[in-house]
């Protein structure tokens, strides 16, 4: 018969889990840690080699690099700055998202509040085969079928509310094409899915018997929207939207066709035809790129890898935070 | 062939278990003789669940686990140098909570799963499923249908199936962690009726909350409790029958007469 | 009384006659009236839509509101007219995109345009000479050799953020998140720096590579949550069973988690399938065929249909289209793969009543 109530020295903890693995096991996890180790050797690799072809452009730009305003490989020695193309994109993200996220948002209210079991699904499966539009395709869709769609907005904006400045424009003789309104609208249509997705889980993961609670006590779809949906589940719209910034950044080709690109700043008059996006540089300039001009896109390159990483790294942070569900 | 293997005395000295920083258990001093079966009753969030998953060192599995002390298996120290953990679960076999029959596997590759798993050769696989299910009395239930998947039996079914996985691995003690608290009143009797006839052949331990249940399969009980913030530990510990109608322990009394708990 | 003819009658979701008629005439009058202004005024039909027919639903739709339900059922209709307007916009771009995709890629779609090399086509070369087949055949070989090396090392990843009990579990995951917002573009880019230091050539082996880091956080991902669906009472039972780790990773939990793996195969397929610009950097476009991964020029899907896009040429704007069909026939296939596979199909040991299965 056992008494614990005698004073003894505090107990001395064991090392657990010391037995020998076996041959097996060590190999098993072995394996499995250089595996999850090659995501460090991966991101180490990708900024290192960006970094050492980046160099030779940077270190002759400086800090222009960043904020000037002309690329010209005919001077001597050349000029590369991205000053525009930075803000282009930025401004094409943040109208992507402008566009995206109501469309995002309604879209996933519709899929786990309204609609019964079998077409919620159906929509959600449509939803997924819009985020595996590859990018191509969208460009493809977007030059030929889509652009003189939205043309015909920003003309019809252009002649409504006009005398907002986000709407003005130098001249209507270039029939309202290559602007970032277009592209904006491109951007939103490839992050439609990801908002869409990841507020659809915060949806279905609110708790029935709350919504069904502020039901019962009189409250209306509206207002439970107001007070229950909204207020619990902004957080992560707030991660996904970002997470739709980052991929909306790193968009490239789709871009590349309906934008017109130009090294002179566009501050928010989004429906001229001049607009930046550093990844739709890169490719429109890599073809006939010089090796010094090789140099500047990569660093182009990595400053868009940085951008991308930081908008990502504060998105994942703001989702985990707003999913508490999913940790381990 | 299940007489080839004997029971074993199982004990553990000075138990002591942490998750992380925090202590949830103290000092535990427990005997469990061959061939008795012993039962480990308490409050919810006593320990008791958490001491019997060291008893064949599941507990380590917990990321930020910790323990001191040493459990004995016929003497040798199943946590010291000669033993991996491998070789103890083998000896002392474990059911858990929920029935959790391998899905993807028949009723026969769920009774030779555990051969398999180790890595040894299922010789006269056929005579190892009969005994195993024979064993855990479900043979009669399912001798049709071996090839079934495992997942098609009813929950009391699954349970028992359970049972006579861990009995092909012919283990010296069965550890059961709340077996029948997921089950209807039918099936646990069918259970503790299989325990019974089990504890001729090997040491049982069982957790339980329900006290009748004790009372039915015991051989011996052990009274786990903690107080607010402290860690868990054996207040009172005896053969079953003194245990429930004369404890010495006054929590003990308000425990087993449902004072509290 | 008779039973109800389906077994899930919501009785409170019936609605009586006449809000039935109400409803039934202000989901069609605010379309008739807008067709009706867009036909005798010539109104631009974006402009009708936007500015007639929205406002009319939204006023027909709180009139009903209100009807049934008073103040509160306004906010709601007008929530529910808004929600179902914005989703069916999305729904109207996608269906656009491939019924564009099916009504202009059918006019270069044939079996020669499937079978064939860009030998000897030039901008004008009617449509019954000359294909996709050297750039399916480079797609599925770059797209193939990525997915060989990528699959293992995805699933590694995933075991070790579901098996082990290591602590620097959430480090490799933010990492891996990191990676997965990677620009496709600059993982050309990457690629193209690593070979510039090195002194490679551009190939479809760099191409490859440059798709690696694109496919690997899909198939992490995706990988780790089938392998985290998978209950973990079932490895502790292996374990407890005396398995070694790899053992109950292999015969117990690997076989539970099977079509969730593949998958995650699948979508690492489809993101990187259609991926254009690391593509573009690294491997030299190709007009006839090339079964040499590891040197030399390439042609590619995205490649072909890139090259052909922003052609004044209306035969060339047909390629684009032709080869777009076939890349999203791709996707499509499989995108269908994994709807197959995700079938809702139990893991968890429920008690289902007895089957008779003899």
């Amino acid at each position: 018969m056992s008494e614990s109530s005698v004073t003894k020295p505090a107990p001395v903890r064991r090392k657990l889990s010391a037995g020998p693995l076996s041959t097996g096991d060590k190999l098993f996890f072995g394996t499995a840690s250089i595996a999850a180790n090659f995501a460090f050797v991966l991101v180490a690799t990708i900024l290192i080699f960006l970094l050492i072809q980046a160099l030779p452009a940077l270190s002759s730009q400086g800090l222009p690099f960043i904020f000037g305003t002309e690329w010209n490989n005919a001077k001597d020695p050349i000029v590369m700055q991205i000053g525009p193309m930075i803000w282009g994109s930025l401004l094409i993200g943040a109208l992507g998202v402008v566009f995206a996220t109501p469309l995002a948002v309604s879209l996933a209210y519709l899929i786990v509040f309204m609609l019964p079991d079998r077409s919620s699904k159906a929509a959600a499966s449509l939803v997924d085969l819009l985020a595996a539009l590859p990018s191509v395709i969208l460009g493809l869709w977007g030059l030929l079928v889509f652009t003189p769609v939205a043309a015909q907005w920003s003309s019809i904006l252009n002649s409504n509310l006009g005398w907002i400045p986000l709407f003005q424009v130098s001249t209507v003789d270039n029939g309202f094409l290559g602007s970032p309104f277009i592209a904006g609208w491109i951007v939103a249509i490839m992050i439609v899915p990801i908002i869409t997705s990841i507020t659809r889980e915060v949806f279905s993961q609110l708790d029935r018997d709350l919504i069904n609670g502020a039901l019962a006590l009189g409250g209306s779809r509206l207002s439970t929207f107001r007070r229950v949906i909204f207020p619990t589940s902004s957080g992560a719209v707030v991660g996904g939207v970002l997470l739709g910034l980052g991929r909306a950044l790193g968009e490239t080709v789709a871009i590349f066709y309906v934008l017109q690109l130009s090294f002179d700043f566009n501050w928010g008059q989004i429906l001229e035809p001049k607009g930046g996006a550093v990844a739709s540089m890169i490719l429109s300039k890599f073809g006939e790129a010089s090796q010094a001009e090789v140099s500047g896109l990569i660093a182009a390159g990595l400053v868009l890898f940085i951008l991308t990483l930081c908008i990502n790294f504060v998105a994942s942070v703001i989702v985990n935070r707003a999913q508490p569900w999913r940790k381990d | 062939m299940n007489s080839s293997i004997k029971a074993s005395t199982l004990s553990s000295e000075n138990v002591s278990v942490w998750f992380g920083q925090r202590q949830v258990l103290s000092d535990v001093n427990l005997v469990f003789p061959a061939n008795k079966v012993t039962a480990l009753i308490g409050p919810s969030g006593c320990g008791k669940s958490t001491f019997i998953r060291t008893l064949n060192r599941m507990h380590e599995l917990i990321p930020g686990a910790g323990l001191a002390g040493s459990v004995y298996l016929d003497g040798e120290d199943i946590y010291g140098q000669d033993f991996d953990a491998v070789s103890v679960r083998i000896k002392i076999g474990m059911v858990f909570q929920k029935p959790n029959p391998f899905p993807t596997m028949t009723i026969r590759d769920n009774i030779l799963s555990g051969l398999r798993l180790s890595g040894r050769k299922a010789e006269n696989a056929d005579e190892v499923v009969e005994n195993s299910l024979k064993r855990a009395s479900i043979w009669n239930e399912v001798k049709d249908r071996l090839n079934d998947q495992a997942i098609s039996l009813s929950g009391g079914q699954q349970q028992r199936l359970c049972i006579a996985r861990s009995l092909a691995m012919n283990p010296q003690v069965l550890l059961l962690d709340e077996p029948c608290s997921a089950l209807d009143p039918g099936s646990t009797r069918r259970i503790e009726e299989t325990i019974k006839e089990l504890s001729s052949s090997m040491t049982i331990v069982i957790v339980t909350h329900n006290m009748q249940q004790a009372q039915r399969v015991s051989d011996q009980t052990a009274f786990f409790l903690a107080d607010d913030n402290t860690p868990g530990g054996v207040v009172e510990f005896g053969a079953t029958e003194q245990v429930f109608s004369g404890p010495i322990d006054q929590r003990t009394n308000d425990y087993v007469n449902g004072h509290f708990g | 009384m008779s039973f109800a003819p389906r077994p899930s009658v919501q009785p409170w979701a019936r609605v009586n006659k006449s809000r039935r008629y109400q409803i039934f005439l202000a989901s069609v009058l605010p379309l008739t009236v807008t067709a009706l202004i867009m036909v005798f005024s010539g109104l631009d039909q974006n402009l009708a839509l936007v500015g007639v027919f929205l406002p009319l639903q939204l006023v027909a739709a709180s009139l009903v509101g209100h009807l049934a339900f008073g103040r509160r059922g306004v906010g709601d209709s007008l929530l529910i007219v808004l929600v179902v307007f914005l989703s069916t916009f999305v729904l109207v771009l996608l269906v656009s995109v491939l019924v564009s995709l099916a009504s202009q890629g059918a006019k270069a779609f044939s079996w020669t345009f499937l079978s064939q090399n860009n030998i000897y086509v030039s901008n004008t070369t009617s449509l019954d000479y000359g294909g996709v087949g050297h750039a399916m055949i480079g797609t599925l070989m770059i797209v193939g050799l990525t997915t060989v090396v990528t699959v293992p090392l995805g699933l590694a990843m995933a075991v070790y953020l579901t098996q082990s009990t290591s602590r620097t579990k959430g480090l490799v995951r933010t990492l891996t998140q990191a990676i997965s917002g990677l620009p496709s573009v600059v993982a050309g880019l990457f690629i193209m720096s690593l070979a510039l230091t090195l002194g490679w050539e551009r190939s479809g082996l760099l191409g490859s590579m440059a798709l690696l880091p694109l496919m690997l956080p899909t198939v992490a991902r995706v990988a780790e949550e089938a392998l985290r669906l998978v209950p973990v009472d079932l490895r502790y039972a292996a374990l407890a069973l005396g398995a070694p780790n790899y053992r109950a990773f292999f015969q117990v939990v690997l076989p539970a988690a099977k079509s969730g793996l593949v998958t995650a195969i699948l979508l690492g397929v489809a993101r990187i399938i259609g991926e254009t610009a690391p593509l573009l950097l690294t491997v030299p476009i190709n007009n006839g065929t090339s079964l040499n991964i590891f040197s030399g020029n390439m042609m590619t899907l995205p490649a072909y249909i890139y090259g052909y896009l922003a052609s004044v040429f209306e035969t060339s704007q047909n390629r684009a289209w032709g080869g777009a069909l076939v890349l999203m026939i791709l996707v499509g296939l499989l995108f269908g793969a994994t709807r197959l596979l995700s079938r809702p199909k139990s893991l968890k040991s429920k008690p289902i009543k007895q089957k008779a299965s003899k």
